[in-house]
């Protein structure tokens, strides 16, 4: 029942994409690939799944239970047909997009189940099949009749799981299983996961980029780089005393392993609440799109030069206020106050100078036809300030000044998203508003990004509004935080206070998740 | 999925592929075209001359390689002649109907709202409107004539140019730069004129091209008809339809000038394509 890979390597139009690649993966046992986008770690996936991208290709082999899989060959899909599902099965990242929207969830079970045993199911045995594999992840007997928008992220992934689950494979292989879901939902899903795969005995290989999915999950780790392993070993042992300086890093960068020692980026500031007036008072902002109430009389404030963290889920509003903040979007009723002067809603009523926002996508905040120099000269212009300044915002942010002459497809995401806080900064703001800034990028670019925010903030005493969806990440820079749920503010503080005696039920599970703490640990001893 | 994208590729990659060898064809052949829009008339000064003794030569006629028609015109010199106002009309029509869609195309997508619905109403309006039979009724009632064609046409053309903005508009509109344009507090023209119609341009350009060819073959309609030009003036659609009456004694007068239409419309298409492709590229995401 063992998974053996022996020197898989994977080659790609250019040379070789992974360097072979040696692992023993014993029944019930789980080996994590970790590794920053680029390392190879999806390629390797694929490979073994034969789902390999035109013009790359596999050499080595992959057997499971004894029984080779036909890696090197990744087009010829009669060989791969009997070897998916029986022996492999892949759970993708994206719950999203990887159902089919127009068909009932029970039928894409279905499907898996029929294909696996090769023959038709008649009606009540199929749906009786379906509602045992719905009840394996937890799921009640009705969503068999739902389609995949009526349901949630996490219920959408449990679906998903089902799905790949559904032919009974030997081996699982999970792409970035919880990377697109909120962090309350991540724990959940990892847990269920693990619980299954126990009962099951199931071989598990789970990719990552996040650690904390990874300890307490898995058994083995090989942590990857640009197509290479660099380190190898027992999960709890790498990561308690890692010997690669990369491995070293990444830990580091981790916001988990902060949110754990209690580590930050920036300095925590003086409460300064006391006498200091404060730079942003937004009173009893309420904002329905139709029936459906996204903002229940907020109340939010910040003081001149403080960094400002909002947590909540997608939904919960937070977004929306910070549009609201910004007159991307008109609020139906409440005050919302920058420097003593009350700001009416919409964007005719504020200026550049006010406030800027950067924005969660680098790929798409940026126009993609103009040079980044067209793109700072233009957001300089705006204050009166002249394009020769270019430079000094290149420098600003970290960048060499030769950027100017280059557009965006040519930067990778941190590189841009640094660009777009140059743009954001050009009109001196009072007030810069990160909308989940940094949740697109790798751990390691992200702390980058977070050290620059903190040091802007040092240098330029300007007040920043941090908005996350992880409080891992919000704990690692702000001062205080405001936790939101359902369009109200349920619990706001400084944040050392907050995340040791959180009040409300949510903001516990928040802290939870943010510490990636789980139910079913691997080996006990993590 | 990402990891593949990254380390599928270089960060920057040049497309410099080599011209495909269609396209270099098309591009030689619409040259020769303009050439001949520009000195045609200079080559052969009286290609309209009649000669009632060389009526109906066929090709291969001394001093006529393709012939004559009835009235004694030479077919190649005819042809070469009516270049400019084959290709004339047609572009002036695409560009004229462009910059009417860009305009109105932008206006909807952007400011949405009422002046969204009127412009939509009117290229509803406007979709509904058959193009050669308002084209014949408008020259029947105005009497007609090549400027008439032309500016009936801009209009007539201009709902497929103010529909694919208009999308592409929309489709933009909602991107983040958008938002950190607007953060800017730039003005409605800025952001529209040069955020957001730069990145529509590949669409744009794609479907003037189209139009030119579309145009091409409605302008030789109607000189078919009867109602594009006046008798008597070089131009393929009149030449195709006196060609008709002696198509038994000399098949060039109709093949040529009906050939040269086709040609040209495909020839346009093709670079069409083509330039749209190009510029679609340029600024696109490394994926």
């Amino acid at each position: 029942m063992t998974v053996l890979l022996s020197a898989l390597t994977v080659l790609g139009p250019s040379g070789t994409m992974v360097e072979p690649i040696d692992a023993e993966i014993a029944p019930g046992a789980t080996l994590a690939l970790i590794g920053e986008s680029g390392s190879g770690k999806t390629l390797t996936a694929k490979s073994i799944v034969g789902l390999l991208p035109r013009g790359f290709r596999a050499t080595g082999a992959v057997s499971v239970a004894g029984q080779d899989l036909p890696v090197t060959r990744a087009g010829d899909d009669a060989a791969w047909r009997r070897a998916r599902g029986r022996s492999v099965s892949l759970l993708l990242q994206d719950p999203f997009t990887s159902l089919t929207p127009v068909h009932r969830c029970g039928d894409q079970i279905a499907w898996t189940i029929e294909a696996a045993q090769g023959r038709r199911l008649t009606r009540g045995a199929r749906r009786k099949a379906v509602e045992e594999r719905l009840a394996e992840v937890n799921l009640p007997a009705r969503v068999a009749d739902a389609f995949p928008h009526e349901l949630s992220g996490g219920m959408r992934q449990r679906v998903a799981i089902a799905a790949a689950l559904a032919s009974d494979p030997q081996l699982l292989i999970a792409d970035e299983p919880t990377t697109a879901l909120d962090a309350s939902n991540q724990a959940e899903i990892l847990d269920l996961l693990r619980r299954i795969q126990l009962e099951r005995r199931l071989s598990v290989i789970l990719i990552s980029h996040d650690l904390g999915v990874v300890r307490g999950r898995t058994d083995q780790v090989l942590v990857m780089r640009d197509g290479k392993v660099v380190e190898r070993g027992a999960t709890a042992a790498v990561l308690a005393a890692p010997e690669h300086p990369y491995t070293r890093a990444l830990i580091e960068a981790d916001p988990v392993v902060a949110a754990r020692t209690g580590a930050r980026i920036a300095e925590e500031s003086a409460d300064g609440s006391a006498e200091v007036e404060a730079l942003l008072v937004c009173e009893r902002v309420t904002k329905a799109f139709g029936a459906r109430t996204v903002l229940d009389a907020v109340d939010l404030s910040i003081a001149p030069g403080a960094i400002v963290g909002i947590v909540g889920e997608s939904g919960s509003g937070k977004s929306t206020l910070a549009r609201c903040i910004a007159g991307l979007e008109r609020e139906d009723a409440g005050s919302i106050v920058l420097g003593g002067a009350a700001l009416a809603a919409g964007r005719a009523s504020r200026t550049p100078g006010q406030m800027q926002i950067v924005f969660q996508d680098p790929y798409s905040s940026l126009n993609p036809m103009m040079s980044i120099g067209a793109i700072l000269a233009e957001a300089l212009g705006v204050a009166g300030r002249e394009a020769s300044e270019v430079p000094t915002m290149l420098e600003m942010v970290g960048l060499p000044a030769e950027f100017a002459r280059k557009r965006p497809a040519e930067l990778s995401g941190g590189q841009r998203q640094r660009v777009a806080i140059a743009r954001a900064l050009a009109p001196e703001p009072r007030l810069l508003i990160c909308d989940e800034s940094v949740s697109a990028l790798d751990v390691s670019v992200q702390a980058d990004i977070l050290a620059l925010l903190a040091r802007l903030r040092d240098e330029l005493g300007i007040a920043i509004l941090f908005i996350s969806h992880d409080l891992a990440v919000v704990r690692m820079i702000a001062d205080t935080v405001t936790v939101m749920w359902d369009g109200r503010v349920v619990e706001a503080g400084p944040c050392h206070e907050v995340l040791e005696h959180p009040a409300h039920e949510y903001t516990r599970l928040l802290v939870a998740a943010a510490m990636r703490e789980n139910a079913v640990p691997a080996d006990g001893k993590d | 999925m990402s990891d593949i994208r990254v380390i599928g590729v270089a960060p920057v990659r040049r497309r410099r592929r080599r011209l495909p060898i269609g396209v270099a064809i098309a591009l030689g052949v619409l040259a020769l075209a303009v050439l001949a829009a520009a000195f045609g008339k200079l080559i052969f000064p009286d290609a309209m001359h009649q000669d009632i003794l060389a009526s109906t030569l066929p090709p291969g006629s001394p001093g006529h390689p393709l012939g004559t028609d009835e009235l004694g015109r030479d077919i190649l010199q005819m042809a070469v002649a009516g270049t400019a106002s084959a290709l004339v009309g047609p572009v002036i029509v695409a560009i004229g109907s462009m910059l009417l869609g860009v305009v109105m195309g932008t206006l909807a997508g952007y400011e949405r709202g009422w002046l969204d619905t009127l412009i939509s109403r009117w290229t509803d309006l406007l979709l509904a409107v058959p193009v050669l039979l308002a084209a014949i009724v408008v020259s029947g009632v105005m009497g007609g004539g090549y400027w008439v064609t032309v500016a009936l046409l801009i209009v007539l053309f201009s709902p497929s140019d103010i529909r694919i903005v208009r999308a592409g508009v929309l489709e933009q509109s909602a991107r983040p730069y958008i938002e950190a344009a607007q953060m800017l507090s730039l003005s409605r023209w800025r952001v529209m004129f040069r955020h957001i119609l730069p990145n529509v341009t590949s669409l744009v350009v794609t479907n003037m091209m189209l139009n030119v060819a579309f145009a091409l073959v409605a302008f030789s309609s109607l000189s078919f008809l009867g109602v594009g030009v006046a008798p008597g003036t070089a131009d393929w659609g009149r030449q195709l339809t006196d060609g008709r009456a002696i198509m038994f004694q000399n098949p060039a007068a109709v093949f040529v000038p009906a050939l040269l239409i086709v040609a040209v419309a495909v020839c346009v298409n093709l670079v069409g394509d083509w330039i749209g492709q190009r510029l679609s590229q340029v600024g696109e995401e490394v994926r």
